[in-house]
């Protein structure tokens, strides 16, 4: 076990590379759309491999979709977690209730359609961060409490990392300013009162270390952080969000509990 | 002899009171409220009650027990090794299993009484109107240690009468906070196995409460960041609490809990012994509860698991 395996495991790709087979798609878009099927409640074997007119369900370059699904939910053969939620929509932690109770199938299906085909990386990305459709659906059937729209904004940002040759062992979480602009592909989560980022340079920002390996980690990785955003000090709605961020480990999970906490409390905030 | 007990309480009622775990002073408020002579309330020295669902799950790698249990979290487990003190004692829980949803069981579920949050003593899950007759409801535990300071140790083990039917938290006079003894046991800190700590070559600090820096309460010092800490005073992070001491309130600034520091001192074990008693001002309240464990001892096991799967596996 040396810390530079998984490092030596993934060819080093520049961000401006081509990709040489041009019937496959910039590899960022490619994170973005890897599980379109889901968004249309399609199981992968019955996965399209067009959509809207774009490429769709690709593989993710550098094992990131496999890296991110191992932040959110356990390893190995799935288990049914909730019986009696059979249902591509995502449990909210906040509320107990389906994420897609007051949603319309025609609303879904062309915020699903605007979603998919943004050509534009940059705008795919930020596309993600806004998107409310998204989170409707969970990243499993299994597991009904994690977000799809986090887990591909994990991904994209796993695979950007990546891509300039860094390893899983060298990333932090950071807590960026909210005021600032995300940054593309590495800012996985905005709300307004709260911006989080996963890089490998903390650039001065409150950042703790993800750890040798994806795993459900996030309540440590939160517990470790040098400074919090948000005011636990003088605001007990933060400190209940606070607080129940300690007992979350899938990263999903967590991200998706942020935006719901906020949605919900925001007056509170 | 030092002995610890360590009680199991079960939420019967909702809980207003401090989000994080239940506050030292709140269990030290609902056990001396119960003793009648002021010698056992000077003596009794009280951590936090930290949260635990009454779901399944299975003892963690570091434990002297292994297996798994369907109702894991409902009763206290067999305390042989130091590290078995501290099997609920963090606020991720992570000996929960993942057949269930595993996050869903470990987060509060959050209501409004009139103005003020507080959190249900058991969670349902499956709302869903169809389904009705398949929720399950998982309850809500409260864990803490009691000791005795000086000489006055045959104030530890507490009576399991006076434990029952404690009252925690805010609202009381409406019956809230209210709670059921379900489980105690005491043991010996000199008669735990340390063989863990002893043989590690790094060890670090895990704060399990928040550690006082500086306090207005008067009888009270303010402390620096522990030389032993292996880290500067910058890259800690720092909260703002509270004391509530006879109806008068003392502003805190502690060294918030769920950090890990390296531990730089140079006697791990008494160290580790000293941690579960508590270092610091207010420690009678809960403040300054550590586990010393060893660094390369991940708190999140499975993340050296995927490391090696990794490395061994496919490109």
């Amino acid at each position: 076990m040396t810390p530079d395996a998984p490092r030596a495991s993934r060819e080093r790709v520049d961000e401006d590379e081509v990709p040489s087979d041009e019937s496959s798609t910039e590899p960022v878009l490619a994170a973005y759309r890897h599980d379109v099927h889901k968004l249309r409640g399609r199981a992968h074997e019955n996965a399209a491999a067009e959509y809207a007119g774009v490429r769709v369900n690709e593989g993710v370059p550098l094992n990131a979709d496999r890296d991110a699904a191992l932040l959110s939910r356990p390893e190995g053969e799935p288990e049914m977690t909730v019986s009696n939620h059979r249902s591509p929509y995502r449990l909210s932690l906040v509320t107990g209730a389906s994420a897609g109770e007051d949603v319309g199938v025609g609303e879904i299906e062309s915020a699903v359609k605007g979603l998919v085909t943004v050509a534009d990386p940059v705008e795919a990305h930020r596309a993600w961060l806004e998107s409310r459709v998204a989170s409707v659906f969970s990243e499993s059937l299994f597991y009904p409490y994690t977000s799809l729209k986090y887990h591909t904004l994990l991904t994209a940002a796993l695979l950007s990392n990546y891509r300039v040759g860094a390893g899983f062992e060298d990333l932090c979480l950071i807590v960026d300013d909210p005021d600032e602009d995300p940054t593309p592909h590495r800012t996985v989560l905005e709300t307004g009162e709260v911006s989080l980022r996963v890089s490998a340079d903390p650039e001065g920002r409150p950042a703790a270390a993800l750890g040798s390996g994806p795993a459900m980690s996030f309540a440590d990785v939160w517990s470790r952080l040098p400074e919090h955003p948000g005011g636990a000090d003088g605001c007990r709605a933060w400190r209940v969000l606070d607080s129940q961020l300690r007992r979350i480990r899938s990263w999903s999970t967590a991200l998706q509990f942020i935006e719901d906490f906020v949605a919900w409390w925001g007056g509170e905030l | 002899m030092t002995r610890v007990q360590e009680v199991l309480l079960e939420l019967e009622q909702d809980y207003v009171g401090h989000p994080y775990f239940v506050t030292g002073n709140a269990v030290f408020t609902a056990v001396a409220r119960e003793l009648d002579d002021d010698v056992s309330v000077n003596a009794l020295q009280a951590s936090v009650g930290v949260f635990v669902p009454g779901t399944h799950g299975g003892f963690p790698e570091w434990h002297s027990q292994s297996g798994g249990v369907p109702y894991f979290g409902t009763s206290l487990r067999p305390v042989e090794a130091y590290e078995d003190l501290f099997l609920f004692r963090d606020a991720a829980q992570r000996w929960i299993g993942s057949s269930g949803p595993w996050d869903a069981e470990n987060t509060h579920d959050v209501r409004s009484y009139a103005g003020r949050t507080g959190f249900t003593p058991s969670t349902w899950f499956g709302q869903p109107v169809e389904s009705r007759n398949r929720k399950r409801t998982v309850n809500w535990y409260v864990h803490c240690f009691l000791h005795a300071a000086g000489s006055d140790r045959d104030v530890v083990p507490v009576d399991d009468e006076v434990l029952d039917g404690l009252q925690i938290g805010g609202a009381r006079n409406f019956g809230l906070g209210e709670t059921s003894l379900v489980d105690s046991q005491t043991v010996a800190l000199e008669e735990l196995d340390y063989s863990r700590v002893r043989e590690a070559d790094r060890l670090q600090v895990e704060l399990v409460s928040p550690f006082v820096l500086s306090t207005e309460h008067p009888a009270a010092d303010d402390q620096s960041v522990p030389w032993w800490w292996g880290v500067d005073d910058e890259s800690i992070r720092r909260r703002e609490s509270r004391l509530m001491q006879d109806g008068e309130s003392f502003e805190l600034e502690t060294v918030d809990h769920g950090q890990v520091v390296p531990y730089a001192g140079s006697d791990p074990v008494g160290t580790a012994r000293q941690g579960v008693l508590r270092v610091g001002s207010h420690s009678k309240f809960g403040f300054g509860e550590f586990r010393v464990r060893p660094a390369g001892d991940d708190r999140v096991p499975e993340r050296d698991r995927c490391h090696t799967a990794r490395d061994g596996g496919e490109a």
